[in-house]
């Protein structure tokens, strides 16, 4: 086994883990988001196309934007404004709501980080 | 040599890249609305067909309790109620008899800070209902009249299934504890049918049995003022982790925030508690005592849940700062960058 043999088996070796936790804890980024509110069934959305989704909760509409392969909420009818003010989601795991509207963003990959989220 | 090892170094990555990339998702996902709020069930290594079956009753369940146990709504509860403000004596119904008697043995536990019977107090500040009112609040003299009348457990007998009471303004409100009931209903089923690895996801109070495959499930516990997530916990065996928090439902007047978690002592939302999350295998148990201990404060908190038998607990006060006990900070992992002061309690037991 030459030198250049040993440094080739140490990459492989050091490379291995590396592409293990990207692919399973990294930032991934997410497929597809998923949106959640009160009065119906969960909708999926791409990522693909910027656009604005216009979204009805008990409040009244909250307003959703995606850019670029992120969301966010652009505006709501609640009072503290935290879910406007959290700003962009960018990878998989990613979660945004309006609980007073009961509106939940969620970005959704290929491993989710969580089974489940409790708040 | 370097030849095949390239080979071999490009073959591994490839099956490491592959084998990650068509790994089929084991579990099995459906969702439904019960109890005002989105149902989540989440069943892993069960047959697809047997999975959807399931989850078909479980729903159908969820539905017929929401149907019997809401207090203002026509049905069980709320005919109970219109007979006991009455003072007459009840025959309660079956559907409804021992979720009544585990909420008195709750509400005696916790002293009367898990409260099931102030639900004239809960519609007097308009909880009850959608949507919530806007700014306006209760009037003050009604609210202190129905303190002064005191409604408690103790006002009221249940001798098989027939219930008297002594005060007039008892009115159940199973609110901060049906829905952790109902959960376990659920968990009863499945497991009837065989399922042995699952998470019954209530609005974000769940429980979870087994685990995912040869891992715990991962729960994620959002954090109660920013975006985000808090800390994770991982759960296997029969676990409950219920949060309750006074972002859930509120109304603000005059830039205050009016909160659903009524502290029956005031008549007030409980004002020195930002959100607790308690882990217990029975999740009636720590969904009342989430409440419980919400109302009980940084102060008080300690000694209710010891009073209720509950090991595992995070408080979060009005200033932020997270109260937890031992065994809980040893189940919870904050996330990188927490900037918030912990303050490490006395064990639990």
């Amino acid at each position: 086994m030459t030198r250049a043999d040993r440094i080739l088996i140490l990459l492989v070796l050091c490379a291995m883990p590396l592409v293990y936790y990207h692919l399973w804890f990294g930032n991934e980024p997410a497929n597809y988001l998923l949106i959640r509110s009160s009065d119906n069934a969960p909708v999926t959305e791409t990522l693909r196309s910027d656009r604005m989704l216009h979204i009805t909760g008990p409040l009244g509409e909250s307003i959703v934007e995606i850019n670029n392969g992120r969301t966010r909420f652009v505006s709501s009818p609640c009072i503290g404004q935290v879910c406007v003010h959290s700003g962009w989601l960018s990878s998989a795991g990613g979660f945004s709501a309006c609980l007073p509207n009961r509106i939940s963003l969620t970005l959704v990959g290929q491993h989710p980080r969580f089974d489940a989220v409790n708040f | 040599m370097t030849k095949h090892l390239i080979r071999l170094g490009c073959l591994l990555l490839a099956l490491a890249i592959g084998g990650c990339q068509q790994a089929k998702d084991p579990v099995f996902h459906d969702q439904f609305f019960a109890f005002g709020t989105l149902i989540e069930i989440s069943l892993y290594g069960v047959d697809t067909q047997l999975a959807e079956s399931i989850s078909k009753e479980i729903e159908q369940d969820f539905i017929g309790m929401h149907a019997s146990w809401h207090a203002w709504q026509p049905g069980a509860l709320s005919s109970l109620n219109e007979q006991l403000s009455r003072l007459e004596p009840a025959t309660i119904d079956p559907a409804i008899l021992p979720l009544l008697k585990e909420a008195g043995r709750l509400s005696q536990r916790s002293e009367g800070l898990f409260n099931p019977v102030i639900g004239n107090l809960i519609a007097l500040w308009g909880f009850h209902d959608n949507p919530l009112p806007v700014g306006t609040l209760p009037d003050s003299i009604a609210i202190s009249d129905l303190v002064k009348q005191a409604p408690t457990i103790s006002d009221i007998t249940i001798d098989d299934n027939f219930i008297t009471s002594t005060n007039p303004s008892i009115a159940f409100d199973l609110g901060g504890f049906a829905k952790g009931y109902a959960i376990d209903r659920a968990i009863d089923r499945l497991r009837e049918s065989g399922v042995e690895n699952a998470i019954i996801n209530a609005g974000g109070d769940l429980r979870v049995i087994g685990q995912h495959g040869d891992r715990p499930w991962r729960i994620g516990i959002r954090h109660p003022r920013k975006n985000g997530i808090l800390a994770s916990i991982e759960a296997s065996g029969d676990t409950s982790i219920f949060t309750s928090g006074d972002y859930e439902r509120f109304f603000e007047v005059d830039g205050q925030r009016y909160h659903h978690i009524i502290d029956p002592r005031t008549g007030y939302p409980a004002n020195s508690t930002t959100s607790v999350t308690v882990i217990h295998s029975n999740a009636a148990t720590a969904d009342a005592a989430a409440t419980a201990l919400f109302v009980a404060g940084p102060d008080q908190w300690l000694s209710t849940a010891r009073n209720m038998g509950i090991r595992y607990v995070m408080l979060i006060d009005k200033q932020g700062t997270i109260h937890i006990n031992p065994a809980m900070q040893s189940r919870i992992h904050f996330e990188p960058g927490l900037d918030a002061q912990i303050s490490l309690s006395a064990p639990l037991q």
